[in-house]
């Protein structure tokens, strides 16, 4: 589908977000500001990965779904247990 | 499965004995040897769907005598109220027959007898000759079974579980219960929870993939339609219990402290796990149940369900919203009350679609014309007895009046009333099924026996729980003037139990003895498991089933006649709702006169493979061996090196039977792409491999939920990173980025058909992987040496143990790679590379996890 060369750039800009995930936290940023880019970061990251790597892009989307039922359905419990803290 | 014994295959259909004579003879073909049901060797290497439901059916019957045994000594006990002093079982043994029996009922009684027809009737209603991947449908089984073996060692181990069904937290850690069996059951649990996973996505697969031609999942029959849903709630419930027991284990035998006592919301953060599962767990119990009394009312009313098309939009609704209502069973616990009335209103919310359902059910029966036949009486019994759980269990949705009930009898009553409920209409479907199934009929006057006993014995046991609702649960004590509703049910407790020695009398004897009947022993079943002979045979369908002009038909090789007693799939249509019509003769694709047998030599697929029950032994082993560990340390002596011994052993059979499984030549049933909604046009190995995924996201998500909960319980900023150096774990993420880079470059290779570049690419996957592993091991022995060890406190727990889950992840998948490497090495995957592929998704999977993991626990 697509060239090594394409890869590569992924797997470049993929190395690079993570050593800036570490020098963001070395930056002395306000904790809650360091921690919205480093996970913006992480996500950015991993719908790299899925999309390029995992090939998400060219499937049908129900994969796609699929994964994001997953995912909403372990965001709901941590959100909603970790609510219910409060 | 009668091709010993002509005479039981003669339902008039040439078809059926037919194509068994066909199975009968390729089975020297494959080189797989595939004996004979009257064989034992059959029963352990078959992978064939319907002996796989058979032998769920067996096994989960077994199960419920044990079960049922353990209910008795409970309601003798209860006879009269008890101080600790005077009781006939002692107070501890008590609890654990309590537990027992809610865990042995719960989880190796009632879905796996569901999922015994399932496995039996889905492919036959789907027209699939089997499902898709035939022997992770034997592995699951194998699981199961021993995962029961292994609960019943537990017992034997200084005394079983005693902590409730629940589990709950901290009475679930050693300091309160510390017998080996606790941690065994336990274990058990989660080897259960593995037969589920791999079933789901079995299941899955096939009802996605492998649906006859114009067998929209608009079209399909009801029953399949409760599957479907059970096995979508199964796949995302059971990987929140497998996070929760997973945790659970390594605080019993590795030492973490995550449901101690001193950790901040420990106990609070079991019953969000253990209820973010056991909410859709009670529907997945119910749902199968659902659809036999669907299926039996509409063969036994003659007519089609009412509002077909609501009945099924209210069931999805009922799954989507049965993740969203698990806080009702926390009403009493310390979340805040915000969040209590909003769990109240999902809880009214998710009555709703139930009580649509229920209508739909009553008005099909006032419709039509009805037949009190056994299964019929079975199903109209347990739509009663559902309808009182139902109405009961809105009470306790209520926040106020929860408060009163919660912990009481009440709750008791309620979730017998709709569980067993369920395990009514369940025996429904085995008389149903069981002239299908054995091609002979049971004794219908027995069959109305039993009947009626049971249903007295249950009103008899379950409604004066009702009454006597102040009896504080799971406790043998209680107010003397209750005592006379409690002896009422202990009554009906053994009424309900010996009411079944009917049934396995009638069922026994009719299973050789009983009239053989024809394809349709029912007038108007309409679904596709009725037309085909009874038993069906091996590969259920001469020819493929098609649904393309509306109602089912058969496209063969030869020209011939098609006896199908059938029919519009289930819902295509009101014309047929007056009965099953007949076939009209097929198109017929003629090739050759007489084809079948010589097409099926070559062509047929595999049946037989030992090793799903080698390799379910191998883990068997390894959980026995590891089950008296605590504090990740063996007991001293003997003891503890037999145990150690076993481990080992069963690592050696776990691993050994992989390979073989992998190298075994096997031929999954070969499919011709029919409805394949929403997944068609991607391989059945790739669907199941994502649909695994996703589960394992929400294996991972409880763990992360876990630690954020428990962070956020302690005070998020307050917490430390548990390294304190962000350095090794950034070289582990570039390591495990370069490492997702070579698989791909492998694909990459593959597709090119470049030997060396396929092998070089994967070996140097393998390298990175151990090169991550090392880095690991250096810092977490750099950590040990600081003090920092997994049960120091919660704050290492969580390190440890999500850190060391995502390591197990990559230790998988090293195995896999060094697997690949070496047949890349020997030439393969070059013409066929999805092997490769679907390694690729599961790596860059673990890789992604190690995304969040990096951040969460080594720099904020
Ligand atoms: C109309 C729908 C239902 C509602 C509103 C409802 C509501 C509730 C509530 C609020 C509780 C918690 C009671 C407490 O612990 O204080 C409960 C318990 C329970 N329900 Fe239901 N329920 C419904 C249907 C069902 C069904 C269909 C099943 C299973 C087939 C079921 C099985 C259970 C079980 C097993 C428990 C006890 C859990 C435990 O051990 O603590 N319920 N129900
Ligand atoms: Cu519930």
């Amino acid at each position: 589908m697509v060239s090594t060369k394409f890869y590569t750039a992924i797997y470049v800009v993929l190395f690079v977000s993570a050593t800036v995930q570490v020098l963001v936290e070395f930056a002395g940023l306000a904790y809650w500001t360091a921690f919205g880019i480093i996970m913006v970061l992480s996500a950015a990251k991993a719908v790299l990965v899925a999309a390029y790597f995992q090939h998400l892009r060219w499937e049908p989307r129900s994969l796609t779904y699929l994964v994001g039922i997953g995912l909403v359905a372990a965001l709901a419990l941590t959100v909603a247990a970790s609510y219910s803290l409060l | 499965m009668s091709d010993t014994d002509p005479e039981r295959t003669d339902g008039g259909t040439e078809v059926g004995s037919e194509v068994v004579a066909g199975g009968h003879e390729d089975d020297h073909d494959h080189g797989h040897d595939f004996p004979g049901t009257g064989s034992i060797k059959r029963w352990f290497v078959t992978t064939n769907h319907k002996d796989v439901g058979i032998l769920y059916i067996v096994t989960s019957l077994f199960f419920l005598v044990l079960g049922g045994v353990l209910a008795w000594l409970m309601r003798i006990q209860l006879w009269a109220p008890r101080a600790p002093g005077e009781t006939i079982l002692a107070p501890v043994a008590y609890n654990q027959a309590v537990s027992a029996h809610g865990l042995l009922m719960v989880f190796w009684f009632l879905s796996p007898f569901a999922f015994g027809f399932a496995n039996y009737i889905v492919p036959l209603q789907l027209g699939a000759k089997d499902l898709a991947f035939p022997r992770l449908n034997a592995l699951s089984y194998w699981l199961y079974l021993f995962s029961g073996i292994l609960f019943g060692v537990s017992f034997f181990q200084g005394g079983t579980f005693s902590g409730g069904w629940t589990m709950y937290a901290p009475l679930n850690v050693p300091t309160f219960t510390p017998d080996v069996g606790a941690s065994t059951a336990v274990l058990a649990l989660v080897l259960f929870v593995a037969s589920v996973t791999v079933s789901s996505v079995n299941f899955l697969t096939t009802m996605h993939r492998m649906r006859a031609e114009g067998l929209t999942l608009r079209n399909m029959p009801l029953f399949s339609w409760t599957i479907l849903l059970t096995v979508w709630m199964m796949l995302f419930a059971f990987a929140a219990l497998l996070a929760a027991l997973m945790v659970l284990s390594a605080d019993r035998l590795l030492g973490t402290t995550y449901f101690a006592m001193e950790s901040p919301a420990g106990a609070l953060l079991w019953t969000h796990l253990f209820w973010f599962f056991g909410h859709p767990e009670v529907y997945i119990v119910f749902f199968p149940a659902l659809g036999v009394m669907a299926e039996v009312f509409q063969t036994f009313t003659g007519r089609r369900i009412v509002g077909r098309k609501w009945f099924i939009i209210a069931m999805v609704l009922v799954a989507i919203q049965s993740f969203v209502v698990w806080m009702h069973h926390m009403f009493l616990t310390s979340i805040n009350l915000q969040v209590k009335t909003l769990f109240m209103i999902t809880t009214i919310g998710i009555s709703l679609p139930f009580d649509l359902m229920v209508f739909a059910l009553i008005y099909t029966m006032l419709k039509g014309k009805i037949r009190f036949t056994t299964p019929f009486l079975f199903v109209f019994g347990a739509l009663l007895l559902f309808i009182i759980g139902g109405i009961t269990g809105v009470f306790l949705g209520a926040v106020v009046l929860d408060y009163e009930f919660r912990g009481t009898y009440w709750v008791v009553a309620h979730f017998h009333y709709v569980m067993v409920g369920g395990v009514t209409a369940l025996v429904g479907g085995l008389y149903y099924w069981f002239p299908k199934i054995t091609g002979r009929m049971y004794d219908e006057f027995l069959g109305k026996v039993h009947f009626a006993a049971y249903f007295v014995g249950f009103n008899l046991l379950y409604f004066p729980l009702f009454v006597a609702w102040e009896t504080p649960r799971r406790v043998f004590d209680y107010a003397p003037e209750l005592a006379p509703w409690h002896q009422l049910a202990t009554i009906g407790g053994f009424v309900l139990g010996l009411s079944f020695l009917i049934m396995f009398y009638n069922l026994f004897k009719s299973a050789f003895t009983g009239d053989p009947v024809s394809d349709n022993p029912w007038e108007y079943a309409t679904t596709a498991e009725w037309a085909v002979s009874s038993p069906p045979p091996l590969e259920n369908f001469e020819g493929t089933p098609t649904y393309r002009d509306g109602h089912l038909s058969f496209i063969l090789d030869r020209e011939s006649d098609v006896t199908g007693g059938a029919t519009a799939a289930d819902g295509s249509g009101g014309a047929t709702a007056g009965g099953g019509v007949a076939t009209s003769p097929h198109t017929a694709v003629t090739t050759e006169y007489e084809p079948t047998v010589e097409a099926t030599e070559v062509e047929g697929p595999s049946h037989a493979s030992i090793w799903p029950f080698v390799l379910s032994l191998g883990a068997f082993l390894i959980l026995l061996g590891i089950s008296p560990l605590q504090d990740a340390a063996f007991p001293e002596g003997m003891m503890g090196a037999a145990y150690a011994t076993t481990a080992v052993a069963g690592f050696g059979v776990t691993l050994g039977s992989l390979i073989a499984m992998g190298l075994e030549p096997f031929h999954g049933p070969v499919f011709d792409e029919g409805e394949a909604w929403p997944f068609s046009g991607i391989d059945n190995g790739k669907v199941g491999m994502w649909i695994f995924l996703a589960s394992d996201v929400v294996l991972f998500g409880g763990f992360l939920g876990a630690y954020i909960f428990t962070r956020f319980a302690f005070g998020w900023t307050g917490w430390q990173p548990v390294p304190d150096d962000p350095i090794p774990g950034l070289v582990n993420t570039y390591i495990l980025l370069t490492s997702s880079f070579t698989v791909v470059l492998a694909l990459v290779a593959a597709e090119k058909k470049h030997k060396l570049g396929l092998v070089t690419s994967l070996g140097a996957t393998f390298v990175l992987g151990i090169g991550f592993l090392v880095n690991k091991a250096l810092e977490w022995q750099h950590l040990f040496h600081e003090g920092l060890w997994l049960s120091t406190n919660v704050r290492t727990s969580t390190f440890f143990l999500t850190t060391g889950l995502h390591a197990a992840h990559v230790i998988a998948g090293l195995i896999i790679a060094l697997y690949l490497t070496a047949r890349a090495w020997r030439g393969a995957y070059l013409e066929d590379n999805r092997s490769v592929e679907y390694f690729g998704l599961y790596w860059h999977f673990v890789d992604i996890v190690w995304l969040f993991l990096f951040p969460l626990f080594y720099i904020l």
